[in-house]
């Protein structure tokens, strides 16, 4: 098992070998010359006003929370859905009213996050 | 440098400082490892002397044969990255070709001579040569992590994706999970771009990016889930033998469609492109990247992306490298793999693009019911005895 996250390893080593030197290029290559407005943010044309880093939008904030609770759900699906045969029926019936309990949260969690005139 | 006012400030300067070492320390190790691999060859059937070469040519062949299995030849060359890297350029010229003949116009035309085959490689050139321009105020160090990180992770994922039996560069009993694990990195690279880019664009749309990627990773997960039910295994290997007698598409064709749909929204193509929308955002998180930068991360790394989601598509549910004997499993693994790829570079042509509430809304409450109505039907498949887990 531990040789081929071993070879992953390598393989993204490889990308770096690849991708660095297309970076090192241009600083070898193309010309320099520093300019003020080259370097401000860009704003389609305005001059940029305020800060660059606004706060955070949390308009979409509980599909974000969501997210964390199913990433875990689907492990524990995937736990499950190898070992299909060795848990046999109690198994399937177990883990489907652990997928039906946790559709009700997700249909609360999508009705508060559809009423955009709270967030 | 600039000035160290505050306690944090000190320890962010150090973080920094480890970080650089760490990097530093890992290219060492990387490339020390490559050089042991690449030493490792020594059951080659070295040396072959020149009588030899005069008298018995044949001796090269067993040469290069061993050459072709060592690891070294399958990182860089055919499953692994001048595979991939030549069918990203590939993919790009053919996507500029099919937008140009839907819309009714030639497409790149005149780099190399015949229907500009050289097109890719001019613009390669030309971003080469273009200044890389660093934004007032931004992060340094994380502005120009971004376009190597996006590469690295894109690259990583493509070594547990076989191209037939006995070319894959690591054969995993976890392969799935390990391609979830390296796709789950994307989310994270999308946030950082946006946060180290001084800029308002940016960050709204990194964060809008950020929203679609973390919302449509789950139906994707879940609609692969259903072919490791069917196969009873999480390797790749045994996912493709365990179709040949039918290819999983026919069991289970409501998760190919949503696996589709949400591979479409994780590589941010149309019509989910609002990340990148050029018209609505200036180009949403990648509007302070310049020349190479941007060349990395929207060329090289995108066109890696579209190939891993179309091998992953046709190892999941169109039967991998399984076809007539009469051509060798690698044609038909990439011929199977070019057709789900023009699939994926059609809508660009053809689609609006969804707005980002229609498509939050539409990821979670849709397609997240859609793959778990798949599952349910894989359980009653599996109850009925049409299809044996494991029996491979």
């Amino acid at each position: 098992m531990g040789y081929d996250i071993f070879l992953v390893i390598m393989t993204a080593g490889f990308g770096l070998l690849a991708a660095v030197p297309m970076l090192i290029l241009p600083k070898l290559l193309a010309p320099k010359s520093k300019n003020l407005a080259k370097e401000a943010p860009y704003e389609c044309g305005n001059i940029p006003s305020g800060s660059g880093r606004i706060s955070f939008m949390m308009q979409y904030y509980s599909y974000l929370l969501m997210f964390v609770v199913f990433d875990v759900m689907a492990m524990f699906l995937f736990a499950w859905g190898v070992s299909y045969l060795a848990t046999g029926l109690i198994g399937t019936i177990i883990i489907s009213i652990f997928i039906l309990v946790m559709l009700i949260p997700m249909a609360f969690t999508l009705f508060h996050a559809g009423r955009r005139e709270l967030w | 440098m600039t000035q160290i006012r505050s306690f944090s400030d000190f320890l962010i300067r150090v973080i920094k400082i480890v970080a650089v070492l760490a990097i530093i320390g890992g290219i060492f190790v990387v490339a020390t490892s490559f050089l042991q691999i690449m030493f490792g060859m020594s059951e080659l059937p070295l040396p072959i002397s020149p009588s030899d070469l005069i008298t018995n040519p044949s001796a090269l062949i067993s040469l290069l044969t061993g050459l072709m299995d060592t690891d070294f030849f399958r990182i860089s060359v055919f499953p692994g990255f001048t595979f991939v890297a030549l069918y990203g350029a590939i993919a790009g010229l053919w996507e500029r070709k099919l937008l140009a003949k839907m819309q009714m116009r030639v497409g790149p035309l005149y780099a190399g001579k015949v229907e500009g085959v050289l097109q890719p490689i001019a613009d390669v050139l030309k971003l080469l040569f273009k200044e890389l321009i660093t934004p007032k105020g931004a992060d340094r160090f994380l502005f120009g992590l971004v376009p190597v990180l996006t590469v690295v992770i894109s690259t990583a994922a493509i070594a547990v994706i076989p191209v037939s039996e006995h070319w894959v560069i690591a054969q995993s009993d976890f392969g799935v999970l390990v391609i979830f694990a390296v796709l789950g990195f994307f989310p994270i690279t999308v946030l950082i771009t946006a946060w180290s880019s001084n800029s308002k664009f940016p960050f709204i749309g990194g964060l809008r990016a950020l929203h679609q990627m973390v919302a449509y990773e789950i139906p994707l997960i879940l609609s692969t889930l259903v072919a490791v039910m069917y196969s009873g295994s999480l390797n790749l290997i045994n996912i493709v033998n365990a179709q040949s007698t039918y290819w999983f598409i026919l069991f289970a064709p409501v998760s190919a469609i949503v696996f589709f749909i949400c591979g479409l929204a994780e590589m941010e193509r149309s019509p989910y492109d609002l990340p990148e929308a050029e018209s609505e955002l200036a180009s949403g998180w990648l509007a302070e990247y310049s020349g190479m930068n941007f060349g990395l991360i929207l060329g090289i790394a995108v066109y890696i992306k579209v190939y891993i989601f179309s091998a992953l598509f046709t190892i999941f549910f169109l039967g991998g490298w399984l076809g007539p004997n009469f051509l060798p499993p690698e044609f038909w693994f990439i011929l199977k793999t070019a057709i789900v790829t023009t699939m994926i570079l059609l809508p660009r042509g053809v689609l609006p693009r969804s707005k980002i509430d229609v498509l939050l809304r539409q990821g979670w409450a849709r397609f997240l019911l859609l793959a778990i109505v798949n599952i349910f039907i894989a359980i009653v498949l599996i109850q009925a005895g049409v299809i044996v887990p494991g029996a491979v």
